[in-house]
């Protein structure tokens, strides 16, 4: 931790809730580590050190394409990281269930909420599953992943891009999904 | 939230009940409104996860009550002036992490100086 007049970081341990003060100078930045499958390739499936900034979701600069830290809606004390796809008004379509089918679905996503979906859409439980979720429970930006160097006092950054190519548009039919219902494959399939 | 709060007062609120899990029925709690997260309102919580809460759908119309099971993760908060208020009768159950923190005393003005208890009074 760089503390002022000391320019040797100290030990970095990465477990999966720490999160330091790196910088002194700007406080609204926390190293955060993050571990799981449902960001690859972006993210490692075995823990990333990402510097996340709180003050975006507060001034509303967080769009789509951006990966956030976002409060689960099913367990508080949970923090997930997903990419943004849609703010509040835009037109959402995604693979339902992409290993075993081809239904895809369209909505517009709510007033207030925004569309999450993990990068590894094979195995990520996200707003095809939980609905969309209210922007007030976004926590951060995640605006690079790190490796911190302990010999040469180096925090070395990789920035996130905001790949979304795999968003498509095809001709759709409106409908309002609600948060707080588990949406499985039949349930997309009964919609219609 | 007439008649527990009313234009002018002034509440103490503390986040410890929020932060550690434990809010339950009947905290009048701040939470950040679903629809708008700009917007804070207060409200009381009717359920947590797991609870079983009945509302009538339109009271003014007819007395046809309507009973849901709230999810994991969310609760059901309603107004305490029930003829006009927004909550979760028309927003559904809210997750729980939008709680910012719980109301526990009117500090003013003077005459409303009092603990906010988990019965609308």
């Amino acid at each position: 931790m760089l503390v002022n007049g000391d320019p040797r970081p100290k030990k970095f341990w990465a477990t999966p809730f720490s999160s330091l003060s790196f910088f002194p100078f700007c406080t609204s930045r926390k190293p955060t580590s993050v571990y799981g499958p449902s960001m690859l390739p972006t993210l490692n499936f075995t823990g990333d050190v990402l510097l996340v900034d709180k003050l975006s979701p507060m001034l509303g600069k967080v769009g789509p394409g951006d990966v956030v830290l976002v409060r689960s809606p099913e367990n508080p004390r949970k923090t997930i990281t997903k990419r943004i796809v849609g703010l509040e008004g835009d037109i959402v379509t995604f693979l339902v269930d992409p290993g075993r089918s081809d239904l895809s679905h369209s909505l517009v996503v709510p007033k207030g909420h925004v569309w999450i979906q993990g990068d590894n859409i094979y195995a990520s439980n996200d707003s095809r599953h939980i609905g969309p979720v209210p922007y007030g429970l976004i926590l951060g930006k995640v605006f690079c992943r790190g490796k911190l160097f302990l010999s040469d006092n180096q925090f070395d950054c990789e920035q996130m891009r905001s790949s979304t190519s795999w968003v498509f548009s095809i001709p759709m039919e409106e409908s309002q999904v609600s948060c707080g219902h588990h949406k499985t494959l039949d349930d997309w399939h009964n919609d219609g | 939230m007439f008649p527990t709060f009313k234009d002018g007062n002034i509440v103490l609120t503390e986040r410890i009940t929020s932060r550690s899990g434990r809010v339950g029925s009947g905290d009048v709690v701040l939470i950040r409104s679903p629809d708008n997260p700009r917007k804070v309102v207060a409200k009381r919580v009717k359920g947590i996860e797991g609870d079983e809460v009945s509302y009538v759908l339109d009271p003014k119309n007819s007395d046809e009550q309507k009973t849901v099971v709230v999810p994991k993760g969310h609760v059901w908060i309603e107004g305490d002036n029930i003829q006009n208020s927004y909550d979760s009768r028309q927003l559904g159950p809210v997750p729980y992490a939008l709680v910012q923190s719980r109301i526990f005393f009117v500090v003013w003005p003077p005459k409303d100086f009092r603990l906010i208890g988990n019965e609308v009074s």
